[in-house]
C-alpha cells in the first residue's frame, strides 16, 4: 500500500443527507496497489456500525442476564445462546441491506411506507423501551461504582457527561473510532473466563447439545430463556444499525463487507455472552448465590483476586457505555429522521441542536433516576429485557414487510429463502412471547422452583 | 474504483460522492394489501396484549 492520498473532483453534487444539504467537495482516496490490500482497505473504512450494534447488544442487562443464567444454571443454557448467533445476523443483515439501499434510517422508512399511525407507534414503542433500558444501563454503572469505593453521586454524572461528550465531537468517524475501541475491551471477557479454568469438555457438550437443568422446565427458567433471547435481539438494534449505516453514508458496493462486519460483530458478541455465562457459572461452582452482577465479581473476586473482580466490574461500566451511547443514539436518531431535524454525528452541535438535545436528554434523565435511593435495580434489568423480548416480534414483522417490498428495495429485497429463515425466527419469538403470556395468565402452567 | 493497472483508489464513503439511492418520498406509502393489512391489525392486537401482561408480571413480581 502507498501512502498516497489521492484527490479527485466531485463526480456529482451531493443531495441531501441525514436532515442537511451538504455541498459538492473533492472525494479523498487512498490509492493501493493490490486487490487484497484494496479489499482489507475497503472493510476497514467499511467496519464499524455491525461491530458496534452487536457489541453494544451485549449491554449492562444483557452482562446481568447472562451471568444470572450461568450463576443458576450453571452451563446448561450455553446451548441458546449459541442458536441465537445466526439468528442476530440474519435480522441484522435485513438492515444492513434496507439502510444501504435508501439511505435513511428504520424510522423514517416506517414513517414513509406505513404512514404516520404506525410511523408512531413504532417511535413510541422504540423511545419507551429505549429509556427504560438506558436506566438499567446507567443503574448498572451505579452498582458497578459502589463496590468499586466509587462514590455514585459522583461517578454517575461524570460518565453521563463523557457520554455526552463522546458525540458532540462533530464527527462520525471521531466517535466510531473511540467506540470500537471500547468494544475491542470487550475482549477481556475472554480472558476472565479463560483465568476461571473452565471445565472445556462440559461447555462445549452443553453448547452444542440441549440439556434440561436440574430441577426441570420451572417458571424461572423460561422467565430467563426470554431475557436471553430479548437481551440477544433488541428493538433498538434495527434502528441504531440502519440509521449508523445512513449516517456513515456506506454505498451498494459496501453491501458484502457491512455483512462480513456484522457477521464479525455477531461472533464476537456471543463468544462474549458465552463467557459471562462460564463467569456465573464459576460462581456457582464456588457456591455464591446470585443477586446482580456485581456482587458476582465481588464474589469470583475471593477465589479469582482483586483484579479479576475489578477487571468483572469495569466490564460492567464499559458494557453499559456502549449500550447507552447506542441506545441514546438509535433514539435520537429515530426522533430526529422523523421529525426532518438535521441528525447527523458529522454534524457540530450548532447544526443538529434537536438531536443532540434529545440524546443528552435521554443520557441526563436516565442517570439521574438511577440517584433515587431504593430502586430495585435487579428486577428492573430482568423486566426491560423481557419487555424488549415482547416487543421484538413486532419490529420484526415491520422489518420483514418492509424487506419483501420490490418497489422499495428492488433486487435487494428478501430472497424466498430468506423469508422462510425470517419467518421461522418470527415464529419461535411469538412462542416465547406467548410463553411468557401463559405464565403472567396460568403461573401454575410450569412448576415453580 | 480502478485507476491503472495495478493501482486501486479505496475511497472512505464519508469522503465519496454521495450514491443514488432509491427515492423512497416519491414512492409514498406500502400498497395496504390484504395481508399486509392482517399483519398490521394483528400486530397492535398483539402489542397491547402483550405489554399490558408484562407490566402486570412485573408488578408481582415486585410484591
Amino acid at each position: 500500500m502507498t501512502n498516497k492520498t489521492l484527490i479527485m473532483p466531485a463526480g456529482m453534487p451531493a443531495a441531501a443527507s441525514a436532515g442537511v444539504e451538504t455541498e459538492a467537495r473533492p472525494v479523498r482516496g487512498r490509492v493501493v496497489k493490490s486487490k487484497w490490500t484494496r479489499d482489507l482497505l475497503t472493510f476497514l473504512m467499511v467496519f464499524g456500525p455491525g461491530l458496534i450494534v452487536m457489541v453494544a447488544d451485549n449491554d449492562a442487562g444483557a452482562v446481568s442476564t447472562y451471568s444470572q443464567a450461568g450463576a443458576q444454571y450453571g452451563t446448561h443454557l450455553l446451548w441458546i445462546v449459541l442458536l441465537l448467533l445466526p439468528v442476530c445476523y440474519f435480522i441484522q443483515e435485513m438492515v444492513v441491506r434496507l439502510g444501504i439501499a435508501t439511505g435513511k434510517g428504520h424510522a423514517a422508512m416506517i414513517y414513509q411506507r406505513f404512514g404516520k399511525w404506525w410511523g408512531l407507534f413504532s417511535l413510541v414503542d422504540l423511545q419507551l423501551v429505549n429509556f427504560l433500558t438506558l436506566v438499567t444501563e446507567f443503574a448498572a454503572i451505579n452498582l458497578a461504582l459502589s463496590k468499586m469505593g466509587v462514590d455514585p453521586r459522583y461517578g454517575v454524572p461524570l460518565a453521563a457527561a463523557c457520554l455526552v461528550m463522546l458525540v458532540l465531537t462533530g464527527s462520525y468517524r471521531r466517535w466510531e473510532r473511540i467506540v470500537v475501541f471500547l468494544c475491542l475491551l470487550d475482549f477481556a471477557w475472554f480472558w476472565i473466563a479463560f483465568r476461571l479454568g473452565p471445565p472445556i469438555g462440559q461447555i462445549v457438550k452443553h453448547a452444542l447439545v440441549p440439556s434440561r437443568p436440574a430441577g426441570g422446565i420451572t417458571a424461572d427458567l423460561m422467565f430467563l430463556v426470554i431475557a436471553i433471547v430479548g437481551t440477544t435481539i433488541a428493538p433498538w438494534q434495527l434502528f441504531f444499525q440502519q440509521s449508523c449505516i445512513a449516517d456513515k453514508r456506506l454505498r451498494f458496493a459496501d453491501l458484502k463487507w457491512a455483512r462480513l462486519d456484522t457477521f464479525l460483530g455477531a461472533c464476537v458478541t456471543v463468544t462474549a455472552a458465552v463467557c459471562m455465562m462460564i463467569a456465573g457459572a464459576a460462581s456457582l461452582t464456588h457456591g455464591f448465590r446470585f443477586t446482580d452482577p456485581a456482587q458476582m465479581a465481588a464474589d469470583i473476586g475471593t477465589f479469582g483476586g482483586p483484579l479479576m473482580r475489578h477487571l468483572i466490574l469495569l466490564m460492567m461500566i464499559n458494557a453499559a457505555v456502549l449500550g447507552t451511547t447506542a441506545i441514546s443514539l438509535s433514539s435520537a436518531w429515530a426522533y430526529g429522521e422523523v421529525r426532518g431535524w438535521p441528525h447527523s454525528l458529522q454534524l457540530p452541535w450548532r447544526e443538529a441542536r434537536g438531536f443532540y438535545s434529545l440524546y443528552l436528554l435521554c443520557v441526563g434523565a436516565a442517570a439521574g433516576i438511577v440517584l433515587i435511593p431504593r430502586a430495585p435495580l435487579q428486577l428492573i434489568i430482568l423486566g426491560v429485557q423481557v419487555l424488549a423480548g415482547v416487543i421484538l416480534p413486532s419490529a420484526i414483522i415491520f422489518l420483514q414487510l418492509l424487506l419483501n417490498d420490490k418497489e422499495l428495495l428492488g433486487e435487494y429485497a428478501n430472497k424466498p429463502w430468506n423469508n422462510w429463515v425470517n419467518w421461522t425466527i418470527i415464529a419461535v419469538l411469538f412462542i416465547l412471547s406467548l410463553i411468557l403470556a401463559a405464565q403472567v395468565t396460568a403461573p401454575n402452567l410450569f412448576s415453580t422452583t | 474504483m480502478k485507476t491503472k493497472k495495478d493501482q486501486y483508489v479505496v475511497i472512505h464513503p464519508l469522503d465519496d460522492v454521495l450514491e443514488t439511492k432509491v427515492d423512497t418520498e416519491a414512492l409514498g406509502p406500502m400498497a395496504m394489501t390484504r395481508s399486509v393489512r392482517f399483519s398490521l391489525l394483528s400486530l397492535r392486537a398483539y402489542l397491547i396484549l402483550m405489554v399490558l401482561m408484562v407490566v402486570y408480571h412485573v408488578v408481582m413480581l415486585a410484591r
